[in-house]
């Protein structure tokens, strides 16, 4: 039961922030729903594969997307819309802000570091955030688009009366 | 398309099913800046060029959905050359499907809920949503007045990054660390990132570096902005 909740919690707040990443973008307003419904699966996809399967979060992340990419291309004729639209959204509260964050902020500690031993640290922390980043960002992006190019038939046409 | 947000393979395929309709072959060049066009009669050899600046625009996925409608409707003969000139500039004078105090409002739930998904705390995502809300108005505010879009995102982080720094000010909670980071999530160029790598895997080289740089600019223009807030704030930051 507390599993149910927690994988709903997580859905939930994906939902929200891909309906406001969403705006940022100015969708068709059909499109919101779909952004919602989509970022949920995708992002509860991923939590479950992390914390019940044991995956690592790149690994995660892959599945999670081809997830989305998968349900943006089978909606997208329905709504007459291109599967981006909202696809884009929906992968945006996966982005790895945390590990890009402490990237970013061991790289200015890097800048002010004394001796090896402080430079060392700060450079493991930079580069192994760095590299998490950009893998999960990769992984984020060439799954949501394998289903899209794969299905190309069913993607570039989703806009035909 | 391109200005708008739009992936390569996407304009191209748009671009080639308005021209086979009407018998011709497209070459089509994309730039940084520019679009290079030639139109090749396959009947009889003859061929136009043209080129252009890319439109500097807001990212609008109601105006791709619309245009990409519109080639479906020419290539299908639905429309005549007149009509659908006259259906373009219509949807390019689209104005935004959200009304700007409800853009507002969605984006700081959204950045509150991307702090909540970090494993931010209720106190974390206060914060952030105020810093949020005060970024974004200020960033409409200075896209009013044509500021130039790095100093605008140097300008949003910086001021976003103070708000976001009152949980380790007044210590608030248990997650500052997570509140300082998600407070400037917002300005992060997501749909160009994505963007670029989508060229990159539908060998559009050229267009993919040229998004990814741009996308990097502007991140390091959000690191600057957070990097005076942390100087100015004092944070002893740890990892």
């Amino acid at each position: 039961m507390d599993a149910a909740w927690h994988i709903i919690q997580d859905g939930l707040f994906a939902a929200i922030a891909a309906v406001g990443f969403a705006a940022i973008s100015n969708p068709p307003r059909q499109a919101f729903k779909w952004c919602a419904l989509i970022a949920a699966v995708g992002h509860a996809t991923r939590y479950v594969m992390m914390t019940y399967v044991g995956l690592g979060i790149v690994g995660a992340s892959l599945l999670g997307a081809i997830g989305i990419g998968l349900l943006a291309t089978l909606i997208a004729p329905r709504v007459k819309c291109p599967p981006e639209t909202f696809s884009y959204p929906s992968l945006l509260p996966m982005i790895p802000g945390m590990y890009a964050y402490r990237c970013l902020q061991s790289f200015i500690l890097l800048l002010n570091a004394h001796g090896q031993a402080d430079y060392s640290y700060y450079a493991y922390h930079c580069i192994s955030n760095g590299t998490i980043t950009l893998f999960v960002i990769l992984a984020m992006v060439i799954g949501q688009w394998a289903p899209i190019l794969l299905l190309n038939r069913i993607s570039f046409s989703s806009t035909r009366r | 398309m391109l200005g708008c947000g739009a992936s390569c393979i996407r304009i191209t395929r748009n671009m080639g099913r308005m021209a086979g309709t009407l018998g011709l072959a497209v070459d089509l060049i994309i730039l940084p800046n520019h679009v290079s066009l030639t139109l090749t009669d396959e009947t009889t050899g003859t061929s136009t060029h043209s080129s252009c600046a890319i439109a500097k625009l807001p990212i609008s996925y109601n105006v791709n959905t619309r245009l990409s409608r519109l080639s479906w409707d020419v290539a299908e003969g639905r429309l005549s050359l007149r009509e659908s000139e006259a259906r373009f500039r219509e949807i390019a004078r689209q104005s935004s499907t959200v009304s700007k105090p409800l853009l507002v409002i969605l984006v700081a739930l959204a950045n509150a809920s991307f702090c909540r998904l970090f494993g931010g705390d209720w106190q974390a995502m206060v914060v952030v949503g105020v810093a949020t809300v005060v970024g974004y108005l200020l960033k409409m505010c200075m896209l009013k007045h044509k500021v130039d879009l790095k100093l605008m995102i140097v300008t949003c982080s910086f001021v976003s990054s103070l708000i976001g720094s009152l949980c380790y000010v007044l210590h608030w909670g248990a997650t500052p660390e997570i509140a300082l980071g998600t407070s400037v999530l917002y300005l992060i160029p997501g749909i160009i990132y994505i963007n670029a790598v989508s060229d990159m895997l539908t060998n559009h080289y050229l267009c993919w570096l040229s998004r990814f740089m741009q996308a990097l600019i502007m991140t390091a223009c959000i690191a600057i902005g957070l990097t005076g807030g942390y100087l100015l704030m004092d944070i002893k930051m740890f990892l």
